[in-house]
């Protein structure tokens, strides 16, 4: 399909080049910026001239960036293994079975994909509030999970529809169980679907600040990004220190998006139509 | 809400088109089909997800008739909080904002993508794989993160006025976070930034679909570069287009972790946004009534528009 | 080991009847073929058996005993898919294995049960790979092998040729068929192939919109088709059928005419005004005055069609009908040239151009 000149095809290299320059300028920035030496203040997106990785030290210890990774990790951890298991279960049930109810149980899960945050946080604080649950990993995971399974059990009814029915035919007269279908054989088949909704809510949930902000206060049980904001506040004089911050908690994804970037861009160009 | 949920890719979502539900009911039972295990298998992900997510929408829809303060009991006042959206000038500025930042947040970054993958369609490009990645960074990290970078780059000593000093625009420098007229827009050039990436790359892709011979057919017909965008790029986008302008639009009016990070949806008011007055408002203004009932009009904000949308993009008959 | 019986057995999907009043008894280590076009019901009466499918009335039976409401898993019957339903994520062997797994068989017992069946299908050596590791024919093996592992009372086969390329289907075909009288374990396979049908059935079922059309032996739906669709579905190449008028001449013999053609034969009954004949190719040839033979009958080539060992010459006999000739490799007239053809004796087909119901043979 290359009918277009020679001179478009460097335009359109250069303009490429541009647009992906910029996209990832301030990033690199950021990273930049970490690395200059404690209290300076980088004016520009340029390497110091002084390397430094003092910041990362003093961010993970006396800025509690340790806490907040670690708690932003059990919640990340517990909200994938929670709802990836949750979405499949309801997923199966609802892609491969026929019972009254069905179409009704289905679209109250679309809903999910429609309701935002916004819509109940309100509510939820104070709910949470009233089951003593304010300040926990507990509450964030369990609303992060009931978020996520709305999404994650339509995907997972999608995938498995998508599966041959010979498929369970044949295991139905080799008298496989429910149960058994499922782990041996759709599971493994749709895997490629599993691992894409793992990485998606993977990201949701360590990405997530609103409800951290709300439903968490202290240092212990501040996830990531609220951690961040915290931080930032403190230390807004002190830019190498926040931006080493800021790394620490953008590392993680960067490192998952990374090893499993074919999964993580399907997910987000084909399931993403929340609503 | 059914429009909404057609919108998928046919490779992935195929329903099984068995007989119709009437004959469905009528259909004999399956000798050793699960029927009953069913309600096994979704009784606790229904569960977990009808008591944080249906029952809190509900009680938030109660709530919104109230005027309460999250400590004293409230006092009921009907639809007034859905009526103080054309006479609460916060509120109504809050959603004027966001028409702002749409433009931003989904038109600009919309036509970048439709551009790029316009002037694209006509090679074959290498490396792709890398530029995805890298293209795909801004939408993907984390929101505080990258509101924090942009608090720097934005600061009055930042690289945005360094730079602009070291090019001879000096007098364009400003603290452009903490100034009345430029801070919301200043917001939406994050969230530009933010969503072009994600917008060229599905393009790129929705145009690497379209069938070769239908250029091929323009180009000899006589059309010229205009013509092959109007009559066979634009066309051949519609699904993808449909999907980007929602999902940005969907962005734009849920903006909150940017403007909390960024301006704390100042100075004054001139940058909130609903998503943050509901925060705002409930926790930090003691109007959990309000709070409530902004929040249940986004959700039904988003839920126009979507719809809205796709009816218009995407009509009947595809 | 067991028979099975169909019995009255109807199946409606909404409003669409794909089965109508469907009776059949399977004798215990029959191998019988249902056969027929897409929408013919093959495929729905099969799967009646298997269980995939509920009926909405009539009676199934395995073995004499009434299986409509038993699960697939309890019949005892094992089924090999037109696209072989192979686990993908599981070897061979594991595949093989797993209907055994799943009733807790012994693991000696599986063991040995898949290593055999290994052994009759030739695909020993596939046993540690996995299915898309493997060829269409090794893959329809593992399905093949999947079934017998499991030494089930019935064998139930949907179309398993049919992704296969031409040769494959001819060597496998036979290979089934002297498995299934190696094990002699009662069979009931579905093909829209009438080959396959006719080459491997020791009966073979015709059906057609949801009914019987006729049941017989191969050599029995060939000799004695039952109506015309029988007569022009059995046998390749098809028979050709020309319209035409029966005018009795007294003392057994009649007349048939239509425009030129007229031909005199020998006929047992009383034939209505007008019939329809049939000639399968293979019983028309080119006119010799040596040879016994109906005719002649005077007709203009439309088209020669070169098999390599014979010609199959299409030749206008009305005008609106053409009989199909079989002719000598050598013998190569050109379209538009006027031949003269000859029927064997005893082989044209008469049927009713009413009911479509067969007639005789003069």
């Amino acid at each position: 399909m290359n009918t277009a000149s020679r001179a478009q095809v460097v335009l359109n290299y250069a303009l490429l080049i541009l647009f992906t320059f910029l996209a990832v300028y301030p990033i690199v920035g950021v990273f930049l910026a970490s690395v200059y030496p404690p209290h300076s203040q980088p004016t520009s997106i340029s390497p110091p001239s002084h390397f430094s990785f003092h910041n990362f030290v003093t961010a993970w210890t006396q800025g509690h960036f340790a806490l907040y990774f670690r708690s932003s990790a059990i919640v990340a951890v517990s909200v994938v293994a929670g709802s990836t298991v949750l979405s499949i279960l309801g997923g199966y049930a609802l892609g491969t079975m026929r019972f009254r109810g069905s179409k009704v149980i289905f679209y109250t899960f679309i809903l999910g994909l429609i309701i935002p945050t916004e819509a109940t946080i309100v509510s939820l604080y104070y709910d949470i509030r009233a089951l003593n649950l304010i300040d926990t990993w507990t509450a964030l995971i369990l609303v992060e999970v009931s978020g996520e399974v709305a999404f994650g059990v339509f995907w997972m009814r999608a995938a498995f529809m998508s599966a041959p029915r010979s498929l369970i035919e044949a295991a139905r007269i080799d008298g496989a169980s429910t149960w058994r279908l499922l782990w041996r054989i759709m599971v493994p088949f749709a895997w490629p679907a599993i691992l894409t909704l793992m990485v998606l809510t993977f990201a949701d949930s360590w990405n997530e600040f609103f409800l951290a902000l709300v439903l968490t206060t202290s240092d212990q049980h501040l996830t990531a990004p609220a951690g961040l904001q915290v931080f930032s506040g403190k230390y807004t004089m002190n830019t190498p220190l926040v931006s080493a911050g800021a790394v620490i908690v953008a590392v993680p994804v960067i490192v998952v998006f990374v090893l499993l970037q074919r999964q993580f861009i399907r997910g987000v160009l084909t399931g993403a139509v929340k609503g | 809400m059914e429009n909404i949920a057609v919108q998928l890719p046919v490779t992935e979502i195929s329903a099984p088109k068995r007989a119709g539900k009437r004959a469905w009911r009528r259909a004999e039972r399956l000798p050793g089909e699960p029927r009953r295990i069913a309600y096994v298998y979704l009784a606790i992900p229904f569960l977990i997800y009808a008591a944080f997510t249906i029952v809190p929408l509900v009680q938030s829809f109660d709530i919104s008739f109230y005027n309460w303060d999250g400590i004293t009991p409230g006092t009921w006042v009907g639809l007034a909080n859905y009526k103080s959206f054309f006479a609460d000038p916060v509120i109504r500025g809050s959603y004027l904002h966001t028409l702002v930042l749409i433009v931003f947040y989904s038109f600009i970054p919309t036509a970048i993508g439709l551009l790029l993958a316009a002037l694209l369609s006509r090679m074959r490009i290498h490396g792709l794989t890398v530029f995805r990645t890298l293209l795909f960074l801004p939408a993907i990290l984390t929101d505080v993160v990258l509101a924090v970078t942009w608090t720097w780059i934005y600061d009055p000593h930042g690289p945005l006025n360094t730079f602009l000093g070291s090019i001879g625009l000096g007098f364009l420098r400003r603290p452009w976070l903490g100034d009345f007229h430029f801070a919301l827009p200043a917001v939406g050039v994050f969230g530009a930034w933010e969503e072009y990436g994600f917008c060229m790359i599905v393009f790129i892709a929705g145009v690497m679909k379209i069938p070769t011979s239908l250029y091929e057919a323009a180009r000899v017909d006589g059309a010229n570069a205009w013509h092959e965008f109007f009559a066979v790029t634009l066309p051949g986008l519609r699904y993808e287009l449909t999907v980007v302008v929602v999902l940005t639009m969907i962005d734009a009016l849920s903006t909150f972790d940017e403007v909390y990070v960024m301006t704390g949806g100042g100075p004054g008011t001139a940058t909130t946004v609903p998503a943050f007055e509901v925060y705002n408002q409930a926790f930090l203004q003691g109007q959990v009534g309000s709070a409530a009932a902004i929040g249940i009009t986004l959700m039904l904000v988003v839920f126009a528009v979507s719809y809205g949308i796709t009816k218009i993009l995407e009509p009947r008959g595809e | 080991m067991a028979g099975v019986g169909y019995q009255g057995v109807t199946k409606r999907f909404g409003d669409v009847t794909a089965l109508s009043e469907f009776s059949l008894e399977i004798a215990d280590g029959e191998f019988v073929v249902l056969v027929g076009p897409s929408g013919s019901g093959k495929t729905t009466a099969l799967r009646l058996v298997a269980g995939l499918e509920a009926l909405s009335s009539g009676n199934v039976l395995i073995g004499g005993r009434v299986i409509n409401r038993v699960a697939p898993k309890d019949r005892d019957i094992a089924m090999v898919f037109q696209d072989y339903a192979l686990y993908p994520q599981m070897t061979v062997q594991q595949n093989l294995a797993f209907a055994l797994k799943m009733r807790k068989s012994p693991r000696a017992e599986i063991e040995q049960r898949v290593l055999q069946a290994a052994a009759t299908l030739g695909i020993t050596e596939l046993l540690r790979r996995k299915p898309r590791a493997l060829s269409g024919g090794q893959r329809q093996r593992v399905a093949l092998g999947r079934a017998l592992v499991r030494e089930p009372q019935v064998f139930l086969m949907d179309e398993p040729l049919s992704n296969l390329d031409a040769k494959l289907r001819v060597q496998t075909r036979s290979e089934i068929k002297r498995l299934q009288e190696q094990i002699g374990t009662t069979t009931i396979y579905v093909t829209h192939d009438q080959v396959e049908a006719m080459t491997m059935g020791d009966r073979v079922v015709v059906m057609r919109d949801g009914v019987l059309a006729q049941v017989g032996s191969p050599r029995e739906l060939y000799e004695q088709p039952a109506d015309m669709f029988v007569a022009g579905f059995i046998g390749s190449p098809a028979m050709s059928f020309t319209a035409v008028s029966a005018t009795s001449n007294g003392s057994g013999r009649v007349t048939l005419s239509r425009g030129d053609l007229r031909l005199e034969a020998g006929a047992a009954r009383e034939l209505p005004a007008e019939v329809i004949m049939g000639v399968r190719p293979e019983h028309a040839r080119v006119w010799d005055d040596g040879t016994r033979l109906i005719g002649p009958i005077s007709g203009r080539v439309e088209y020669v069609e070169m098999l390599g060992r014979e010609n199959l010459v299409g030749v206008a006999v009305t005008d609106e009908s053409r009989l199909v000739i079989d002719a000598d490799a050598d013998f190569g007239p050109r379209p538009g040239d006027t031949i003269a053809v000859g029927i064997q004796p005893g082989r044209i087909y008469l049927f009713d151009p009413n009911t479509q119901k067969a007639l005789g043979r003069i």
